[in-house]
């Protein structure tokens, strides 16, 4: 695994740093030419609102010769990354009072911050979903859940038939089947834990004194199936998470730019003649 | 049919046989009857067949008769071979020059215009598979009374077609295209009727064990082999690209033909055994600590070479097409004027070619005919490699692991195998849209596959060097294009038979049911039934972009990679 300051990352950050460099230079050169430098970082932070929308754009169209998406994905990065020092620019460092300023800035913040969160969610789930068990495809995991709940009960259905005997049965109904049945609560989807998989095979465990030998062998069946179900829901949970922060960054995108523009006709507007 | 034969969990059902499907059903007694009066079956001794597989049998369900007409294309350049032909009545001609693709339905491929690849991001269909002509295309013609023979392509306007090209013809009596169905190679050239033509189609099944069982038969194969093919493959080597021709001459005389491993072996995988066990069954071509006898040229397919670790076999390498095992050795040997062992083994992977060329035919033609300092190069470059990691055991995620694992899933022929890196990969499916948006909303991959450590492997067309998929194809409809070497399926002409798909060991080929622009599905008017029409991978030729995948991967996660080059292997771990 190469380190985090590689020779790509290192060069992206030199360019950023010499854009910026060049942008508050500007920005001191407009004030002290007594000048609104507000205009100029408003129009360099609605630039670069553009170009990272227009990433979003470029995917749809993934057969034309647009450039690759790794290097648009590098450009979003370092172009976001750069927006938040010209916004910081653009406000001074102070909060707007206004509620058309204030609903854009808590925007820009919200839609920033879920870009930041999404980067280290994108570098980070995927190492941890790449170490469980075999790859699945999102769409496919209700299915398979249904697959193991099927072969759960397959394995009791079996062993009842084969030894008259109902306890390995009762386990299941008292412990297992609400967990093969039913999807995981919203909290595991937000914060996945693997506590209630260890519960299960404690209790699976605590009444395997009770089992005979072909329940025993039912049983270590039934503690393969719940690490699979359990393996398959935080595939869900990790893959569903990496979804909708996609999700909500692009929902942010759109009222932002649509604001972003009205801010800049009513600073226009009521800018008294000023450039 | 099935008789019961206890009640419960077994059913006692026939055997299946070889020939319970016979190459041509249409096949009769009579038919076989002549064939026997004709040669080369004539001079066969039918005594010398084993009863299980008499020679009537091999002429009655491996063979049969298909009569073309004038124009007809009995085989095609580049097609790739699972029978071979004997002329029964009529001429034939072989076409020297290669012929354009749309001679045969083909039209060429244009790059679509940029504007076209902007447009495709804004198309939505609403329904997938959407085909401008579903049915029949206009050339297929089927054989006159034909229940389970393919219909035939015809080449319209033939003097036109056929102007400025070099031909010759081939009469009663001849046999072609022997080559390319043992060694499942491409047609060297395309053959065509030249006025009404009976042909006896044998296919490779009743082909080998014809020569198996006949030696005047194998030695008129390798008689042709020897005659037209083989001192051309041994100059492409790099041990004989040096010697003066009757030396090569010398060689290719001298040259022992051996063939290892199931012709079929795509049947069984990937079902078949693994690890050591898999390993164990693959057929030894030569034996580690065993007396070295020359050397083992690989003609074609691919050979483990792998020595002993612990109780199994770790593989230091695989050899492909033009490779040689065993020089070292046979240098040492020549250096100290005596034997010595093999100090690796080479076992067949799937089905493989070879060329053994002893000891005293290197000795007497090959060595002394090198300069010593090409002695010395060759000896560097062949000397016996060992894992790396030779003194603990493999590294799964390191570079032993990963070829231990492309060679178990006969990975090794993916020449664009698509590898994805779930350490980077963020599962968003870009790729996947990708690849719809330039399949007119039908995406052609399964971001799904076989798995080594933090590598996925998915289900797309690997594009590989062996392309079973193609055996069997009745119109040729899934063939490599010539220039780039991808395998691309020309949908017009494909009738879906499924054949491809069910060949391709990878499971990488999806049979999909068909509609008309107006969204109907479309149905065989006799049967009723969908038609169908097999999908894979195409790699995106033409677009300008290379493969949508590829250039859709917003993580850098997915790589098309040549499995089949050690090398590249190495781009795939370092990733």
């Amino acid at each position: 695994m190469p380190g985090f300051l590689t020779t790509k990352r290192l060069k992206g950050a030199a360019t950023l740093a010499t854009v910026l460099g060049a942008v508050y230079a500007e920005r001191l050169r407009v004030d002290r030419s007594l000048g609104d430098s507000s205009f100029f970082t408003g129009y360099v932070l609605l630039g670069a609102l553009v170009l990272l929308a227009l990433y979003n754009t470029r995917k749809r169209f993934a057969a034309a010769p647009l450039g690759a998406s790794r290097w648009w994905m590098q450009l979003h990065v370092y172009t976001g990354l750069g927006s938040v020092a010209v916004f910081l620019m653009h406000t001074g460092l102070c909060w707007p009072d206004g509620w058309l300023e204030g609903t854009l800035a808590a925007l820009f913040a919200a839609t920033a911050a879920s870009g930041v969160l999404g980067l280290y969610w994108t570098r980070t789930l995927p190492l941890k979903l790449a170490r469980v068990g075999e790859e699945v495809i999102y769409e496919r995991i209700p299915a398979l859940r249904n697959q193991v709940r099927e072969l759960a009960e397959e394995a009791v259905l079996s062993t009842i038939a084969a030894t008259g005997s109902t306890t390995l049965a009762g386990v299941y109904s008292k412990h297992l089947a609400a967990y093969f049945e039913q999807p995981r609560e919203w909290g595991y989807f937000l914060w996945p834990t693997n506590r209630r998989r260890r519960a299960l095979m404690a209790d699976l465990t605590e009444a395997s004194r009770f089992l005979s030998d072909a329940e025993q062998s039912a049983g270590e069946e039934l503690f393969a199936l719940v690490r699979k179900r359990d393996d398959l829901d935080y595939h869900a949970a990790l893959q569903w998470r990496l979804k909708a922060w996609l999700f909500v960054h692009i929902a942010l995108t759109y009222p932002l730019l649509i604001l972003a523009v009205i801010h800049g006709l009513v600073a226009h507007a009521f800018s008294g003649g000023l450039p | 049919m099935s008789t019961p034969a206890t009640p419960g969990l077994e059913v006692a059902v026939q055997r299946p046989q070889r020939w319970d499907v016979p190459f041509d059903s249409r096949m009769r007694a009579v038919d076989v009857e002549k064939l026997l009066g004709a040669e080369p079956f004539a001079s066969m001794d039918a005594g010398a067949f084993p009863a299980a597989l008499p020679l009537e049998g091999i002429l009655k369900s491996d063979t049969r008769v298909v009569r073309y007409a004038d124009g007809d294309v009995v085989v095609r350049e580049g097609d790739y071979g699972h029978s071979a032909f004997l002329i029964l009545s009529g001429t034939v001609r072989v076409v020297v020059d290669s012929l354009p693709a749309e001679a045969f339905g083909k039209p060429p491929e244009t790059p679509p215009s940029w504007w076209k690849t902007i447009a495709q991001g804004f198309r939505r269909t609403r329904l997938p598979e959407l085909r401008d002509q579903p049915g029949r295309m206009a050339n297929l013609r089927p054989e006159p009374g034909a229940v389970d023979a393919p219909p035939h392509v015809f080449l319209q306007d033939i003097p036109r077609v056929l102007a400025g090209t070099r031909t010759a013809q081939m009469h009663a009596g001849e046999l072609f295209g022997e080559y390319s169905a043992l060694t499942r190679s491409q047609r060297p050239c395309t053959v065509l009727a030249q006025g009404p033509a009976s042909l006896l189609e044998l296919r490779w099944q009743g082909l080998r064990d014809l020569m198996r069982y006949s030696p005047a038969l194998q030695e008129t194969v390798e008689r042709l082999y020897r005659q037209n093919d083989l001192a051309l493959h041994l100059q492409e080597t790099p041990l004989f690209a040096g010697l003066p021709r009757e030396s090569l001459d010398a060689v290719a005389d001298a040259a022992e033909f051996e063939s290892f491993g199931r012709f079929d072996w795509n049947a069984d995988h990937p079902v078949g055994a693994k690890g050591p066990e898999l390993i164990a069954a693959e057929p030894v071509i030569a034996e580690e600590e065993t007396p070295a006898d020359g050397v083992v040229l690989v003609r074609s397919g691919f050979a483990r070479q792998s020595h002993r670790f612990g109780s199994g076999h770790r593989t230091v390498k695989y050899l492909g097409k033009g490779r040689v095992f065993g020089l070292a050795e046979a240098l040492q040997a020549s250096r100290e004027g005596r034997p010595c062992d093999y100090r690796q083994s080479l076992r067949a992977i799937g089905y493989v070619d070879v060329l053994r060329i002893r000891q005293s035919v290197l000795e007497e033609h090959v060595f002394p005919r090198l300069p010593p300092e090409r002695l010395t190069e060759l000896a560097k470059q062949h000397r016996v490699e060992h894992a790396a990691d030779d003194q603990g055991l493999p590294d799964s995620a390191g570079q032993g692991g990963l070829l231990e694992f492309v060679v178990e899933e006969r990975l090794i022929n993916g020449r664009q195998a698509m590898a994805i890196d779930l350490d980077r990969c963020t599962r968003c499916d870009d790729c996947v849209r990708a690849c719809a948006t330039a399949h007119d909303g039908n995406p052609r991959f399964l971001r799904h596959g076989t798995r080594h450590g933090n590598h996925l492997v998915t289900h797309a067309c690997m594009h590989c060097v062996d392309p079973v998929c193609m055996i069997g194809c009745p119109t040729g409809a899934i063939g490599r294009d010539l220039g780039s070497g991808v395998v691309q399926i020309n949908d017009p002409t494909c009738i879906g038979c499924g054949v491809c798909a069910s060949s391709c060991p990878y499971d990488n080929i999806r049979m999909v049911e068909v509609r008309d622009v107006h969204g109907a599905t479309a149905v065989d008017e006799e049967s009723m039934l969908p038609l169908l029409k097999a999908t894979k991978c195409d790699l995106c030729v033409g677009l300008p972009t290379g493969p949508a995948c590829v250039h859709a991967c917003p993580h850098d996660a997915l790589v098309r990679i040549d499995l089949g080059n050690v090398g590249e292997l190495g781009r795939l771990g370092a990733s």
